[in-house]
């Protein structure tokens, strides 16, 4: 294609549309074939031996390639239902009012100077909570949910909204984590999200408003750029080379009882997202499509 | 006996405040300062299979394994106390090998 090119186009723009071929067949509406959107709820570390101050990123992102990243509107929702062993009961908190935006860099900010040049790389809106220990303090299970703003999509015309969970664990006792929650969109586990090793299996069920959904449409994505909190970007470098975009996006369909199994061949952080399987397929006029997200982490046997 | 068990668990738990056995469920105990009164402490009992702690025993010993506070866990399994004047140390006892030893100094 280059060579194609190479007589009717400037040298620099050539390399320009090559620095920024992710974000510009976002823009041009490819995304949707080629990467797969992730709302991620990330924070390092999710079985503590004891409770400790959190900090969670939310970035609507496409993490398997570190972006592009796509502006996020306040969320409508953030909380967390913690449950200290089998028989207790659940308690909600309320977490909205540690939510604060931020900007999120892009990752291709390392060379500050060829941003300025570009000008193409702008930061995008994204949100930050500091969670104090109190939150996070009891045995159990801790699981936050955050429900975005639907966020509108020009290049598909439509809408996406992300139900999104990620779960903490306190002490080895366990607590809720594959109990249903009733969301819209739900992923539920049949796995501790928070205690899984390199090499094994992670099983589910893709759940709206409680029901199975048969079928469903799953897209799993590795965080192949490792977040960095401090800097409200993704590293540079991808940990992991993809031989061609459908190994980036891992698509996959439950079964007609809406379970799903997937491997999870590296440490790190696995997204699984259930395409458009909430109830609400519409909103302000325009196809709106409900996902169910959840982030399970994997640990080397070391 | 009682002080080797102590001793040994207190070896394996270290900060972790847990203990660790051959059976399939795990004692786990974890105490902290009561953040609406710092005069009190807070103790969280439970086992790794999710079972509740409601009646095991618990008790906070002085420094010379004196017996201060002889009591169970609630129905939530909790259990809340005044600090001691002196240093003390908390006993989480679910039964032979199942003891947990949390130190003063661990809890925050």
């Amino acid at each position: 294609m280059t060579d194609i090119v190479k007589p009717l186009l400037p040298r620099s723009f050539i390399a320009f549309v090559s620095r920024n071929l992710i974000i510009i067949l976002s823009i041009f509406g490819f995304s949707g074939s080629v990467v797969a959107h992730f709302q991620m709820l990330y924070t390092p570390e999710t079985a503590f031996t004891r409770g400790q101050a959190t900090q969670f990123s939310m970035v609507f992102t496409h993490p398997v390639h570190g972006g592009p990243h796509m502006d996020m509107d306040p969320p409508e929702q953030f909380y967390v239902v913690s449950q200290r062993g089998g028989d207790a009961k659940p308690k909600r908190t309320d977490l909205l009012k540690y939510v604060k935006p931020v900007d999120w860099l892009p990752n291709h900010q390392v060379n500050t100077k060829q941003v300025a040049e570009d000008g193409l790389q702008n930061s995008t809106k994204a949100f930050s909570a500091s969670l104090p220990r109190s939150v996070i303090r009891s045995l159990g299970d801790h699981i936050f949910v955050l429900q975005p703003a639907p966020y509108y999509e020009s290049g598909e015309d439509k809408y996406i909204q992300q139900f999104t969970r990620t779960m903490i664990n306190v002490g080895g006792v366990p607590g809720n984590w594959a109990e249903p929650m009733g969301l819209p969109a739900e992923i539920q586990a049949y796995n501790k999200p928070y205690a899984n090793w390199t090499g094994g299996v992670f099983r589910g069920r893709v759940l709206a408003d409680g029901k199975p959904v048969p079928h469903a449409e799953i897209e799993i994505e590795f965080i192949n750029h490792k977040p960095d909190q401090e800097n409200n970007r993704f590293a540079a470098a991808g940990e992991v080379e993809l031989p061609q975009d459908a190994y980036g996006t891992q698509t996959i369909y439950a079964d007609d009882q809406g379970q799903f199994t997937i491997g999870l061949p590296r440490a790190g952080w696995w997204g699984i997202c259930a395409l458009a399987v909430g109830a609400d397929t519409e909103h302000e006029g325009k196809p709106l499509s409900q996902d169910g997200v959840l982030w399970v982490q994997v640990k080397d046997m070391k | 006996m009682k002080y080797q068990c102590q001793r040994s668990s207190a070896v394996l738990s270290a900060a972790l405040c847990l203990a660790f056995s051959a059976y399939g469920h795990s004692p786990v105990c974890n105490c902290y300062n009561d953040e609406e009164d710092n005069s009190k402490v807070v103790c969280e009992g439970g086992f790794s299979d999710g079972g509740s702690a409601e009646g095991v025993a618990v008790r906070v010993l002085d420094d010379r394994d004196r017996i201060l506070i002889n009591d169970v866990m609630n129905a939530d399994s909790t259990f809340t106390f005044t600090k001691p004047d002196a240093d003390f140390h908390v006993i989480y006892d679910a039964g032979p090998s199942h003891q947990v030893v949390i130190y003063m100094d661990d809890i925050e």
